[in-house]
């Protein structure tokens, strides 16, 4: 009995006028009031999430702080790291469940299908979840949430952040657990329209319910400082995580040739990896330790102050969905050289981006392309650039396009248990598909045991602090106040 | 003045909550859970029987039924002195203290006091409980280092569980107390 207060999360008050539940008395809460129409109650789950770092989790969040600025209800759920269990607020009142799940891989939940089902249907029935979005095709817990949420009979919407192969035994077993998984989710989102062919053909799936909603970058993150580079010289900055599907091994061909040729030319070269041996090895084997800097893993907030230092910006991703990378560093002004391979192309328009073939002659032709650009001056001013990227891809365009896929797929209707049985013996082959069906029953007859057991009416509704009738919205001003005092969490 | 309203702990059972106010700095919250229920009585005696004969007819040695006796009567005596509790009592004295008392079935009672001095605040939290998540009421302690911080947080109606709307309830007469006395040693 003493596991009362296992896991607690408070906030830090000032005073008894500033806790959250000093807001109950100006909300009617324990009756649920009906949505106003067009704004949702969405549950985004995803094993990755702050304070693990990643380009899904900065996706989570600043999709989910665009969509309470819409006037929707947005909720995370994701696994406890370390520490941090239990239930936090993040700014303007984003509701963070940390979920006791033991963590098997990679920071990927374990899954057997069932166990999670009690604590997440609590979840969705104490939230008034009408929409749950579920993150990224690695995570088990996105997964497992698509499937409760079905057998509930929710809607579901999936986010897709990566390219697979078709080729080896690992992607093979993938793309059979997510041609299962997909085959009845209402609506996917890829964040290229590469992405959306790779994940269509992969899945099996019908295009028209695919989605192509690009990632944002913070354009005030990534402002150009022509004052920071050194003019005398040529930079060309390469920030990547040092692997082989960056194309690591292009860079280690194309840094002597191009430092044989042009006496003026320095690298840059940020992020960590397997591969940043060979590009060490280059180093010492044509002595340019001083021309060729190795500058190791960057946090995300250094990112800027290494960019703003070069000329131009080199990727040579051998596949990538959507570069986040050539856009952060367009919108700082660089001239960005790239590989076509998978998205890219799509993400910026021909006078900003030099393509090339993944090779390293045609890189080379391409970077000399550049550099002849840089040295006639030719090239647009960086704060033109900048200006001009900056409209391209924002967080508010982003919540506003994932509005109208909530919006489209809240009227469309879960398949019921036996057409959703159909479905899935009919899409996923005999022997996956029957497999699966018997899953999904079994996960039906677990759902019924647990809503004998604790039924929804003694399910207490939880407080908003985000959406329609938000404890955040409406007290604006403790919003205000509340914001300097972060969120902290004593466990025992 | 006493006023007893019904409202139902996590599980759906029911649970009655007595409020009595002595004066306006002074009120006691009772909360008293069901008696030990006939049914689980029976329940849990059946099976440990049961457990017992089967060992019996395999091993036809008659000290299990007599341990199966022991098993059940201690058994029982530790669940109402140690485990189950009757009622717990909250009373909250605005300038004094608040006092946490649980009473066990047995009649045990345990007392726990703390002085108005170190209180911060007394707010409803929620927490992750087995496979539920839900709201209690707790008691934040001053940090006698820092004075903004909390150096420990004290969960009340452990055992009880109440939902949402008794604990809110119980957090607005709190605060009502809790900001009188806010007023009055403000001003002296």
């Amino acid at each position: 009995m003493t596991k009362s207060h296992l896991n607690m999360a408070y906030r830090r008050v000032n005073g008894p006028g500033q806790s959250l539940t000093s807001i109950l008395s100006h909300n009617n809460c324990g009756i649920h009031q009906p949505c106003r129409t067009g704004t949702h109650n969405i549950c985004m789950v995803s094993d990755f999430f702050y304070p693990n770092m990643g380009g899904v989790e900065s996706h989570i969040y600043q999709l989910s702080q665009c969509l309470i600025e819409r006037g929707h209800k947005v909720i995370i759920v994701t696994h406890a790291y370390g520490n941090r269990k239990g239930i936090r607020y993040l700014t303007s009142g984003l509701k963070v469940y940390y979920l006791p799940l033991k963590v098997m891989y990679n920071q990927s939940t374990a899954t057997t299908l069932f166990h999670s089902l009690p604590l997440l249907r609590y979840i969705f029935v104490r939230e008034r979840v009408t929409i749950i979005h579920s993150h990224s095709s690695f995570s088990a817990m996105a997964h497992d949430a698509l499937f409760h949420a079905k057998t509930m009979g929710l809607q579901t919407v999936f986010t897709d952040h990566s390219l697979f192969g078709f080729a080896d035994v690992s992607s093979v077993l993938t793309n059979k657990l997510l041609t299962v998984s997909l085959c009845d989710t209402n609506h996917i989102i890829c964040v290229s329209y590469t992405s959306k062919e790779n994940t269509v053909l992969r899945a099996a799936l019908n295009p028209e319910i695919v989605s192509v909603i690009p990632n944002a970058v913070d354009p005030t993150d990534f402002t150009p400082d022509p004052f920071r580079r050194d003019d005398n010289v040529i930079t060309i900055v390469v920030i990547s995580r040092l692997v082989y599907r960056k194309g690591i091994d292009l860079l280690s061909g194309i840094i002597p040739e191009l430092c044989q040729k042009y006496p003026d030319l320095n690298f840059i070269v940020g992020g960590e990896g397997p591969k940043r041996i060979i590009l060490e090895e280059v180093r010492e084997r044509y002595q340019l330790h001083d021309r060729v800097r190795l500058l190791g893993a960057l946090e995300h907030q250094d990112v800027r102050d290494v960019l703003v230092q070069g000329h131009i910006f080199l990727n040579t991703s051998l596949t990538e969905a959507f570069c986040m990378a050539i856009v952060e560093a367009a919108s700082c002004g660089l001239q960005v050289v790239s590989t076509r391979v998978g998205g890219i192309p799509e993400v910026l328009p021909d006078n900003l981006i030099i393509l090339c073939e993944p090779s390293v002659k045609s890189l080379c032709d391409g970077l000399e392309r550049a550099i002849s650009q840089q040295k006639s001056g030719t090239l647009p001013d960086p704060e033109k650039i900048h200006n001009k990227v900056k409209t391209f891809y924002t967080w508010r365009n982003v919540a506003e396009r994932t509005e109208k896929v909530y919006d489209r797929v809240s009227r469309e209707v879960v398949l019921p248990m036996d057409k959703r049985l159909n479905r899935l013996i009919s899409h996923c082959g005999p022997v996956t598909g029957c497999t699966f069906a018997l899953l999904a029953v079994l996960n039906f007859l677990f759902l019924i045991f647990l809503r004998w057991l604790t039924p929804d009416s003694i399910i207490d509704i939880a407080v908003d602090a985000t959406g329609p009738n938000g404890a955040w919205t409406q007290q604006y001003s403790y919003s205000k106040k509340g914001e300097e005092n972060k969120e902290i969490s004593e466990s025992r | 003045m006493e006023v007893e309203r019904i409202f139902s702990d996590i599980y759906g059972g029911r649970l009655a909550l007595q409020r009595r106010q002595y004066s306006p700095f002074c009120r006691e919250f009772c909360l008293g859970c069901p008696r030990l229920s006939l049914r689980s009585l029976t329940a849990a005696t059946c099976t440990v029987w049961l457990v017992a004969y089967g060992l019996f007819t395999l091993c036809q040695n008659s000290m299990v039924l007599s341990a199966a006796i022991f098993i059940t009567l201690l058994g029982l005596l530790g669940y109402l002195h140690f485990v189950k509790i009757d009622q717990e009592t909250l009373l909250i004295i605005g300038s004094l203290g608040i006092q946490m008392t649980s009473s066990y079935a047995s009649g045990k009672e345990s007392t726990t006091f703390i002085e108005m001095g170190k209180v911060k605040d007394v707010v409803i939290n929620e927490a992750i409980y087995m496979q539920k998540v839900i709201y209690y009421l707790c008691i934040l302690l001053k940090d006698p280092v820092e004075p903004q911080g909390v150096s420990q947080v004290v969960p009340v109606f452990q055992s009880a569980k109440p939902r949402l709307d008794c604990l809110i309830e119980v957090y607005r007469s709190c605060q009502e107390i809790l900001a009188l006395q806010k007023v009055t040693s403000g001003s002296p």
